[in-house]
């Protein structure tokens, strides 16, 4: 069996950050995932803190206090230098925007207006906080953005917004998808048919905002381009999965890793471990096939329970999915899990693997299960992300710092010296 | 202002559209008031299943032979509505397979053709089916899509001249020397009054005929509303209607409707109609139930579990209910004038689904009868419009038209395969800001993701169709949300939990609905 000095489980954005640091930092790194991870699905930006409950203006300044009251949350657990230094970093490897001094308000394919903290560039100009004069631009056959319904939300919010949509389908086909919109702007000839399309239509608006389908090959150079023709600054607003802005972040780090040396297997189910104190071997499913890999060192973050890495079955039992690890904060049978009104903080939210200060899981003692396996991501207990806007905050957060727990450790530091 | 109306009916479930589509078809004058949508009572929150009558051959033999004929002759009016699935009756491992012998005699009363089947065949029927059952019997049950059932009815009315008065309730019934004279009622929408004078009132409120006698200040009416809960399953588990070979009782029945399977159900008593909290111990009881009949059937998705509440009725003299169970499935029509004094104001109780046609007719003969009317009943050889081709449902007809314009069109709801110009003629036809309306007429976000993808569509569609302004269309979003998850946390684990979190995530965390201007 070859050894890995760090095996991460998951390829999110926790798995991507944990992965992309360690072997940054001169570890031998697998990633082992199922799939590619929820960043697919995701909206792109970072949130890390957009309500607490009241809406967030201030992360930086809002974040002691929101820890304080949150003593179980991701984030009390790696701290606030943590959490800005982690920005710093990712920033330096992708193309974003934006800092933890204050948030930005992103206008939501709905028309809301959510606080964001880093996003990546070609959202920038969609920060609405001073308000603005808009042009929202949608397509007929893009079902996923409605410019009218947008423009009227935003409208009330007390923005200016006025909804153009237009025909020009990408394929001969009345349904495509963010996409097939995305790949035909990479080329200059369907650009030229939007700017085309769009002649005498802008009107006196300031910016102008599109479905976040503004390239997928060649998205700087989408936006530069429709930047210069259109004559005014342009924005994406992510809306419903497939999200382009999500895969474009997730190649970017993907291909960073590679470039790093890491090894990324897909398809690779973890489905147990075996050892007593220390996790020695990760029992894996490849297909049909069980593989034993060994490590010293587990980084898991295979999410939380939309993405599989934590499950709840028809019993009313939690498990965690690959290490079998103890879910805290998961209501036990017979006890309410959700409350009747939706938008309620319901008891089951916060469910998930408890940690420590290393962010070692515990079991309902507060004991370590195991001594070599940290957790990072959505699979971590205490949060609420959705309802937060903290999602990929923690991720972000709880990755990088798990890197830099599993670097800092004598072996691996010894190792890499 | 004041509305006129000879006949007024009062409920818009199955038996309130029957009554509409039997007396606008004898030519009388019809308004029918619906407090909220049709068939969003009972009528809506029931299995699905169209009847034998193998279910009560033993206990309950007239139920039983009303079933045989009704069940014959809904297969001829509203095909469209049914699907032709078939029934089995099985004796599972727990069952005493010598009440196969006494289902058989009762069918053979009752008039039922059932025919008993091999467990073998059975089996290879429904190869899902435990494999441990003892006998097995066919009949013809079907399934039947009670929102189709209930327009299908209430556009024949209207065909015919009737009014159909959705979202308008019932709030005073005017009395007047011992006859009723009409009603006020709210408009739900507008938030206005308003008087209707009628010349008899039909109530057809089912459950909430105790509520709207009261009104008229008859008080002791004996409706004994039974709750029963149901769990649709995110597959059809089978592609017959399966029923344990058993006297009724909880859980057994599991019948396939649309891209589901329904299990159901329980039957308590339940005072307060609009009070029908599903309780985990019921949930696990209707899950283990499922697994008798269908092993594995934890490992399935369980899509939303709701309640409905029978109509029971039972007259205050016969005593305390209390096992509703016990009641009649039958109906009976309760004439105020003899039993209270009050004129033109008739109350249907009791009943089932199956039997809509006859009970309309039995209520609409009552009053045909005191009129001194001479109106004979057509329902039995007119058609209520969408049969005219005579042909049933069949569960890949939806598939079969998207596939012809697969390139044409977009699909709005990938789950149950609506395209955007059924959906915009829907919108249009229903002119509703209700969103959950629109799920019952096309079974918009029924499916596996309950709406997660398409309920976003079609509130920007709704925007775009019925001109809301921003707020607006945002309510009908949040509402429409607040409405699915009362009917999704109860049976929320396994991989729907795994949807529901998606679902957050898109509605919560992408689009931030909770902070939208409404």
């Amino acid at each position: 069996m070859r050894r890995y000095d760090a095996i991460v489980i998951g390829l999110g954005l926790a798995g991507l950050t944990a992965a992309l640091r360690l072997a940054e930092g001169g570890a031998r790194v697998l990633v082992l995932a199922k799939g590619v991870g929820a960043t697919h699905l995701s909206s792109s930006t970072i949130d890390v803190l957009g309500y607490a409950p009241a809406a967030v203006e201030r992360p930086r300044e809002a974040l002691p206090g929101f820890i304080a009251e949150h003593p179980d949350h991701p984030y009390a657990r790696v701290g606030v230098d943590a959490i800005a230094e982690a920005i710093e970093w990712f920033k330096g490897r992708v193309d974003y925007s934006g800092s933890l001094e204050a948030n930005l308000l992103l206008a939501t394919a709905v028309g809301a207006l959510r606080p964001s903290a880093v996003v990546p560039r070609s959202m920038a100009h969609g920060d609405l906080r001073g308000g603005g004069k808009l042009a929202a631009v949608g397509f007929a056959t893009l079902k996923d953005f409605y410019p009218a319904l947008f423009a009227d939300s935003l409208r009330r919010a007390g923005v200016e917004a006025r909804a153009i949509t237009l025909e020009l389908p990408p394929e001969r086909r009345a349904d495509a998808n963010a996409l097939a919109f995305a790949r035909a702007l990479d080329g200059a000839a369907y650009r030229d048919r939007l700017v085309e399309a769009l002649a005498g239509q802008l009107g006196d608006a300031e910016r102008v905002a599109f479905p976040a389908v503004l390239g997928y090959n060649a998205a700087p150079e989408v936006l530069e381009a429709l930047e210069a023709r259109l004559g005014r600054p342009v924005f994406e607003v992510p809306t419903l999965p497939p999200s382009v802005p999500g895969i474009r972040l997730h190649r970017t780090l993907l291909t960073a890793l590679r470039r790093a040396g890491a090894a990324v297997r897909l398809n690779n189910v973890v489905v147990g471990a075996e050892g007593g104190e220390r996790v020695e071997s990760l029992r894996v499913r490849v297909g049909l096939r069980e593989e034993r890999v060994a490590a010293s060192w587990v980084v898991l973050a295979t999410g939380g329970f939309a993405s599989g890495g934590l499950e709840l079955d028809s019993r009313w039992q939690a498990r965690e999915t690959a290490l079998g690890l103890p879910v805290s904060g998961a209501p036990a049978p017979g006890e309410p899990r959700f409350e009747p009104d939706y938008f309620a903080h319901h008891p089951f939210n916060a469910a998930g693997i408890a940690v420590d200060g290393e962010l070692r899981p515990l079991d309902g003692s507060g004991r370590r299960v195991y001594e070599n396996v940290l957790v990072a991501g959505a699979t971590l207990a205490g949060s609420e992300p959705w309802k937060e806007k903290s999602g990929d905050g923690i991720s972000l957060a709880t990755g990088y710092a798990a890197a830099g727990l599993v670097l800092g450790a004598p072996a691996v530091a010894e190792a890499r010296s | 202002m004041t509305m006129r109306t000879d006949v007024l009916v009062i409920g818009g479930g199955a038996t309130g559209v029957g009554v509409a589509w039997d007396a606008a078809l004898r030519g009388y004058e019809v308004t029918l008031v619906e407090r909220g949508d049709l068939a969003e009572g009972t009528s809506g929150r029931f299995h699905g299943l169209l009847h034998s009558g193998g279910r009560y051959v033993v206990k309950d033999p007239l139920a039983a032979e009303e079933c045989v004929v009704e069940n014959a002759l809904l297969r001829e009016l509203i095909p469209d509505c049914i699907e032709d699935t078939g029934g089995l009756f099985v004796a599972t491992p727990d069952d005493d397979p010598a009440y196969g012998d006494k289902f058989l005699e009762g069918c053979q009363k009752a008039g039922l053709p059932a025919e008993e089947i091999t467990v073998e065949e059975a089996l290879r029927r429904e190869p899902r089916l435990n494999p441990g059952i003892q006998r097995a019997f066919a009949v013809p049950d079907a399934s039947i899509d009670a929102w189709k059932t209930a327009w299908s009815f209430a556009r024949g009315a209207q065909e015919h001249g009737a009014r159909i008065l959705t979202r308008h309730r019932v709030v005073d019934l005017h009395v007047s020397d011992g006859a009723v004279t009409g009603a006020r009622l709210r408009d739900e929408q507008a938030g206005t009054e308003f008087d209707i004078e009628a010349g008899f009132i039909l109530n057809a409120s089912g459950a909430w005929a105790a509520q709207i006698l009261h009104m008229a200040g008859i008080e002791d009416v004996g409706v004994v509303p039974g709750k029963g809960i149901m769990i649709a399953m995110n597959h059809r588990l089978v592609d017959t209607v399966i029923n344990r070979l058993e006297l009724p009782g909880d859980g057994d029945i599991l019948v396939p409707i649309r891209t589901v399977s329904v299990i159901g159900t329980t039957d308590i008593r339940s005072p307060d109609p609009d009070e029908l909290p599903v309780t985990q111990e019921e949930v696990d009881q209707m899950l283990d139930d499922g697994e008798r009949l269908v092993p594995g059937f934890r490992e399935a998705r369980a899509l939303r579990v709701w309640a409905g509440v029978r109509p029971l009725f039972q007259d205050a003299k016969a005593g305390e209910v209390t096992d509703t169970r016990d009641v009649s499935r039958t109906h009976a029509v309760v004439d105020h004038a003899a039993r209270d004094g009050i004129r033109g104001l008739l109350t249907m109780s009791g009943g089932k689904l199956t039997t809509l046609r006859l009970m309309a007719q039995d209520l609409v003969d009552a009053m045909v009868a005191q009129r001194g009317d001479e109106r004979p009943c057509r329902t039995r050889e007119v058609k209520p419009p969408g049969n005219e081709d005579g042909s049933f449902y069949a569960i890949g007809s939806r598939l079969r038209k998207r596939e012809q314009r697969l390139l044409d069109e977009q699909l709005i709801c990938e789950c149950e395969l609506i395209g955007r110009s059924t959906l915009e003629e829907t919108m249009r036809r229903r002119h509703t800001t209700n969103l959950d309306d629109i799920r019952r007429s096309l079974r918009l976000g029924m499916g596996p993701c309950q709406g997660g993808f398409c309920m976003y569509r079609a509130t920007g569609i709704l925007h775009d169709v019925e001109e809301l302004d921003g707020p607006e269309a945002a309510g009908s979003l949040v509402n429409f949300l607040e409405e699915r998850w009362k009917g999704v946390w109860p049976i929320l684990y396994g991989d729907q939990l795994r949807q529901a979190r998606l679902d957050d995530w898109i509605f919560q965390g992408l689009l931030d609905v909770e902070h939208l201007p409404t």
